[in-house]
C-alpha cells in the first residue's frame, strides 16, 4: 500500500528529531533501490522459501466450520521459522541493512517475535543485534528471551513507563539518534516514521499475495478476512491480497483488554482520537491532557498506545472494519483451536479467531480466512497463570 | 544569547517560580520552559525522570501553559519546549492563539523542519524553531531560513538530552560554520553544555547557549540552582 509522499490520508508523517531526517531518507532511497531491483527481490524471495518456510498453506478448518456454522480458513504465517509473520519483515530489512552497508541492527519488541525474528536474521546476515524490550514484557515472554540470547543478541530490558511495547520503542528511537551513522532501527510494524510503514507493508504483503493465490485457484474469494491489530503488520500484510475487492470484508480485531474503560484495553482506533506519536500522526490512545494512555491486553504482542498510519486510513475510509475482542473471548479461542483442530494459536492470533466465533451468526454459511499470525508456544506461561487464577 | 531549560511546574509550581526568577535574576537572555509529555523520546534520564515526577503529582500541560502566561509581564523571552502531540491534541490554533505575545517560539523535538508547515497550515502561528544537528546538509539550512524564527537550536551531539558535546571536534566546528556560513539566524547550542568552561566554548563557536540536564538536576533547590547560574557566569 503505497504512501503519498509519507502520508495516508491526513496520517503518517515523519515525527522524530530533526537528527533521524538523513537516516530516514538515505533508508527511503536505499529501500526503493532495493525493492525495484530483480536481483534482490529473487534474493528476498528465495530467503522467504528456502530459509523461512514459504509459501505457507490455507488450512481449511473442518472440526472449528462444522461447530461454528462458517467455513474457517487460516492462513498458517505460525508455521514459518521462527513462529510468526514477523520473519518475512526482518528477512527483508536485514537484507537492506547489508545493501546500506551496516553493520548493526537495533530493534523492538512486545511479544518477543519480532525480536526472535531480528535476532535470526541478524545471526544469518552476520549482523550486532541489540533487542530493546519493556522489563515486564521480558517477565511475561521469558522463552523468546532465552531464544534471543541464544541467537546471539543482547537483549535490554527497559524499565521506563508500563515496561511494555511503547517504552521499548522510545528506547530504540534513543538508541538510534546516537548511534544513527552505523545502525539500523529495524522496526516491527506498520508504525513510526515514513517509509517504515510503507516498507514494513510491503515486506509482508506476501501473505495477502499467496491467500489471494489460493482462493483464486479454487475459483472463488472468502467472504469475510480477519486479523489482530497491534501495531498491524500482519493485518496489512494479509489486507494487502484483498483491498481492491470490494466484495471481501476486512475485519480489524483490536485487544479489548478487560474492559473498555481507560487504561484496561488497547483498542486504539475502536477507542482513541488523532495524535502524534512514536514517528506518525494516527489514531491514539489518550487522556484529555494529551497524555499517552496506559494499555492493557493479555497478549503482550498487542498492547500499543499507536496504530500503523494505514489502518487510520482505512478505518476512516471505511474499507476496513475495527473492532475488538477482550481477554476472556480471547482465551477462549485459543483453547478452542487448540483442542479442535491440535492448533495452538499465539494469543494475538486468537484474537482475530475470537471475533469469528463470536460473531457466528454473521457469519452463518460463509467463506472466512483468519490470518493465524503465530503460533502460541510462547504463550504458555500466560496460560498456565490464567488457569491458575481460575482455580 | 545565554539560556536555561526548566521543566514546566517541576517539582511543584511554587518552586518552579523560585527557578523562573533565579534564571530572570541571573540574567540570562532566555528561558525555555518543558511543558510534560509521557512519552519523552528526546530526552536523557534526568528529564524524563523530571517529566514523570511532574505527571504524577497531578499537574497538567494546560497548568504550566498557564504558569507560563503568568510571567507575561518579564522581559526575558521565552520559550516553550514540549513534543507535538500536546500542540498538536490541544489543538494547534487554539495553542497559538493561547500563548501568542507570551513567547517567542516553540522547539519541538519531535517535529523535525520538514513537519513545521503542517503546524503552520493548521493556524499555528508562533516561530518553530528550526534545529540544524550534525548531520544537516546545506539544503536543510535553506529551509530553515524561511522560519520566521530568531534562533536556529543546534544539536551538536549524536544522542539525547543529557549526552555530552566535544566543542573541540572538527566535525562539529566544521557544521557550525556551515550552518553560520548559510544563516543570518542566530545558532544556539543546545544538548552537552554543562560547565563555565563549557558554555565559554559555545560562545565562541555559536551565537548562544542553552543549559536543561544540569538546571533540571538543581530545579528542587532553587539555590542551588542560583548558585549554579552564577557559576556559569563566570567568564
Amino acid at each position: 500500500m503505497l504512501s503519498d509522499r509519507g502520508f495516508y490520508g491526513p496520517y503518517g508523517g515523519q515525527f522524530v528529531p530533526e537528527l533521524l531526517i538523513p537516516a530516514l531518507d538515505r533508508l527511503e532511497r536505499a529501500y526503493r533501490e532495493f525493492s525495484g531491483s530483480d536481483a534482490s527481490m529473487t534474493e528476498f524471495n528465495r530467503y522467504l522459501e528456502d530459509y523461512a518456510g514459504r509459501p505457507t498453506p490455507v488450512y481449511h478448518a473442518r472440526n472449528v466450520s462444522e461447530k461454528y456454522g462458517f467455513t474457517l480458513y487460516l492462513k498458517r504465517e505460525d508455521l514459518l521459522h521462527t513462529g510468526a509473520h514477523k520473519i518475512n519483515n526482518t528477512i527483508g530489512q536485514a537484507l537492506l541493512t547489508r545493501h546500506m552497508g551496516k553493520k548493526r541492527v537495533i530493534a523492538e519488541t512486545g511479544a518477543g517475535q519480532h525480536g526472535v525474528a531480528t535476532a535470526t536474521a541478524a545471526a544469518l546476515f552476520g549482523l550486532t543485534c541489540r533487542i530493546y524490550m519493556g522489563s515486564l514484557d521480558v517477565e511475561r515472554q521469558m522463552p523468546n528471551v532465552k531464544k534471543m540470547k541464544l541467537l546471539g543478541a543482547e537483549v535490554v530490558p527497559v524499565d521506563e513507563g508500563l515496561r511494555t511495547l511503547k517504552d521499548a520503542i522510545s528506547a530504540s528511537l534513543k538508541d538510534w539518534v546516537t548511534n544513527v551513522t552505523d545502525t539500523h532501527y529495524l522496526l516491527g510494524t506498520v508504525a513510526g516514521p515514513h517509509p517504515f510503514p510503507e516498507m514494513v507493508a510491503f515486506f509482508h504483503a506476501v501473505t495477502g499475495r499467496e491467500a489471494l493465490e489460493h482462493f483464486r485457484g479454487r475459483g472463488f474469494l472468502p467472504d469475510f478476512v480477519i486479523a489482530c491489530v497491534g501495531g498491524g503488520s500482519n493485518a496489512m500484510g494479509i489486507y494487502q491480497g484483498f483491498l481492491d475487492f470490494p466484495e471481501v470484508a476486512l475485519i480489524g480485531v483490536e485487544a479489548g483488554g478487560r474492559s473498555l474503560g481507560p487504561g484496561d484495553n488497547a483498542a486504539t482506533l475502536s477507542l482513541g482520537t488523532r495524535g502524534i506519536f512514536q514517528g506518525a500522526l494516527s489514531y491514539l490512545l489518550q487522556d484529555k491532557n494529551c497524555q499517552v494512555q496506559d494499555v492493557h491486553s493479555v497478549s503482550a504482542g498487542l498492547d500499543y498506545a499507536g496504530i500503523g498510519p494505514q489502518h487510520s486510513y482505512l478505518k476512516d475510509s471505511g474499507r476496513v472494519r475495527y473492532e475488538s475482542v477482550n481477554d476472556n473471548e480471547a482465551l477462549q479461542a485459543f483453547h478452542e483451536l487448540t483442542r479442535l483442530e491440535g492448533i495452538i494459536p499465539a494469543l494475538e492470533s486468537s484474537h482475530a479467531l475470537a471475533w469469528a466465533l463470536t460473531h457466528a451468526d454473521e457469519l452463518r454459511g460463509k467463506q472466512v480466512l483468519v490470518n493465524l499470525s503465530g503460533r502460541g508456544d510462547k504463550d504458555l506461561g500466560i496460560i498456565e497463570q490464567q488457569n491458575r487464577e481460575e482455580l | 544569547m545565554r539560556g536555561i531549560y526548566l521543566a514546566g511546574g517541576y517539582p511543584d509550581a511554587g518552586t518552579f517560580k523560585k527557578c523562573f526568577n533565579a534564571v530572570v535574576k541571573n540574567g540570562f537572555d532566555f528561558i525555555e520552559i518543558g511543558i510534560p509529555f509521557n512519552d519523552p523520546t528526546a530526552d536523557g534520564p534526568v528529564i524524563a525522570r523530571a517529566i514523570q515526577t511532574t505527571l504524577e503529582s497531578g499537574i497538567t500541560p494546560a497548568n504550566v501553559m498557564e504558569e507560563i502566561l503568568s510571567q507575561r509581564g518579564t522581559t526575558i523571552k521565552k520559550y516553550v519546549m514540549t513534543y507535538a502531540n500536546i500542540i498538536y491534541s490541544y489543538g494547534m490554533r487554539e495553542f497559538s492563539e493561547r500563548m501568542a505575545g507570551c513567547i517567542d517560539g516553540v522547539i519541538i523535538p519531535d517535529l523535525p523542519n520538514r513537519m513545521a508547515p503542517l503546524f503552520y497550515d493548521s493556524g499555528f502561528d508562533i516561530p518553530i524553531v528550526p534545529f540544524a544537528t550534525l548531520e544537516s546538509r546545506e539544503s536543510d539550512i535553506e529551509v530553515m531560513n524561511r522560519s520566521t524564527s530568531e534562533i536556529i537550536y543546534f544539536i551538536g551531539v549524536r544522542g539525547i538530552t543529557g549526552s555530552k558535546s566535544d566543542f573541540t571536534s572538527p566535525e562539529l566546528l566544521d557544521k557550525i560554520r556551515m550552518i553560520r556560513e548559510n544563516t543570518y539566524k542566530k545558532v544556539i547550542i543546545g544538548f552537552g553544555v554543562k560547565t563555565a568552561d563549557d558554555a565559554r566554548q559555545a560562545l565562541a563557536i555559536g551565537d548562544g547557549y542553552v543549559v536543561g540536564t544540569e538546571a533540571v538536576l538543581r530545579q528542587q533547590d532553587p539555590a542551588a540552582l542560583d548558585r549554579y547560574l552564577q557559576s556559569l557566569n563566570h567568564r
